[in-house]
């Protein structure tokens, strides 16, 4: 199935966004976790300070369903 | 609490506004910590608008890498302490209310020190550790935390006072990657600062406060907003924990 990881500030370099400025279109085999999925396209999770998905708070654990964007949120902390 | 003359014509334009409480505002008190791009904007308009009770606090002396963003600092400031400044030109701009200026660098011991007494604190720090303290702080007062942060194009804000809502601890852990120093599009804490001052004046006159176990995202560089829900999370190292006497 194909999921669309969307990311902005630092994090967006890190994803290599491919079909836009912040998203990545993955190709995954089966039910996979967001970390698992992280980990496939080497991505550190540890810059990873929220992810959300259709307006809800995810983590790792969650396990995207095919079409799904999910947004990876830097650590956002200046002031 | 009743309105002098001068408060009356000062504040014409807003007393006929939908809901408006000016005396509620008159005799409330506010912190606002780090008075830098977010704290400079919120505290700003929380005087013009006339709360009664300002208390200002940051550590920070002007420098010339702030001035892309903190628009209340000009190159004659720099090496000067921010919290002075501002309650000078905030005093300047509503002499009708009552501004503390502190110095003090935000501790673990004297967070609560700080926040005590006030009716919402609201954050204009530049660093997650720091938010952390007042966070606990806000729990062990019983005071509410308007939360608010940047990063580049990215802009966030939440309410917090747990139990009937989520904290920060909550929402982030305690380690974050934090790279600085941050990247800042210098209107963005103008937004989420005036976004915070916005909640806040709403809090204060109403007690309503709509971004609870709410993120509310705003992406600069594509003007979206976007709103995340969340959950308190029962484990939570500060709101987890048995409520304080008081709450
Ligand atoms: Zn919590």
């Amino acid at each position: 199935m194909t999921i669309f990881l969307r990311a902005g500030g630092q994090l967006r370099a890190m994803l290599k966004p491919d079909i836009d400025h912040y998203t990545r279109k993955v190709e995954i085999d089966g039910e996979k976790t967001i970390g698992e999925i992280l980990k496939d396209i080497s991505l550190d999770p540890a810059y990873v300070a929220l992810i959300y998905v259709d307006g809800v708070m995810k983590d790792l654990s969650f396990r995207p369903s095919d079409g799904q964007t999910i947004t990876l949120q830097p650590p956002v902390s200046g002031g | 609490m009743s309105l002098s003359t001068s408060e009356i014509e000062r504040y014409q334009r807003q007393l006929t506004v939908d809901g408006w409480n000016q005396e509620r505002l008159k005799s409330a008190r506010a912190l606002v910590v780090g008075v830098g791009g977010l704290g400079g904007v919120s505290a700003t308009y929380l005087a013009a608008a006339g709360v009664g009770y300002l208390r200002i606090c940051d550590s920070d002396r002007v420098e010339l890498s702030n001035l892309n963003r903190q628009i209340l600092f000009t190159t004659e400031d720099i090496g000067k302490p921010k919290a002075a400044l501002v309650a000078q030109r905030l005093s300047a701009q509503n002499p009708e209310i009552k501004i503390e200026p502190l110095s003090d660098k935000l501790t673990e011991t004297n967070a609560s020190e700080l926040a005590s007494g006030c009716d919402l604190i609201i954050d204009g720090l530049d660093n997650h550790a720091d938010r952390l303290k007042l966070n606990k702080a806000s729990f062990d007062l019983n005071i509410p935390f308007l939360y608010g942060a940047i990063n580049e194009w990215l802009g966030q804000l939440s309410f917090f006072h747990p139990p009937e809502t989520a904290c920060l601890a909550c929402l982030l852990p305690e380690e974050l990657q934090d790279p600085k120093p941050t990247p800042v599009f210098g209107p963005l804490p103008g937004a989420i600062g005036s976004l915070q001052a916005t909640l806040a004046l709403r809090y204060l006159m109403t007690g309503e406060h709509p971004v609870s176990n709410t993120l509310l995202v705003f992406r600069a560089d594509t003007t979206v907003f976007e709103t995340v829900r969340f959950e308190r999370r029962p484990g939570c190292g500060v709101c987890g924990k048995t409520v304080p006497s008081g709450h």
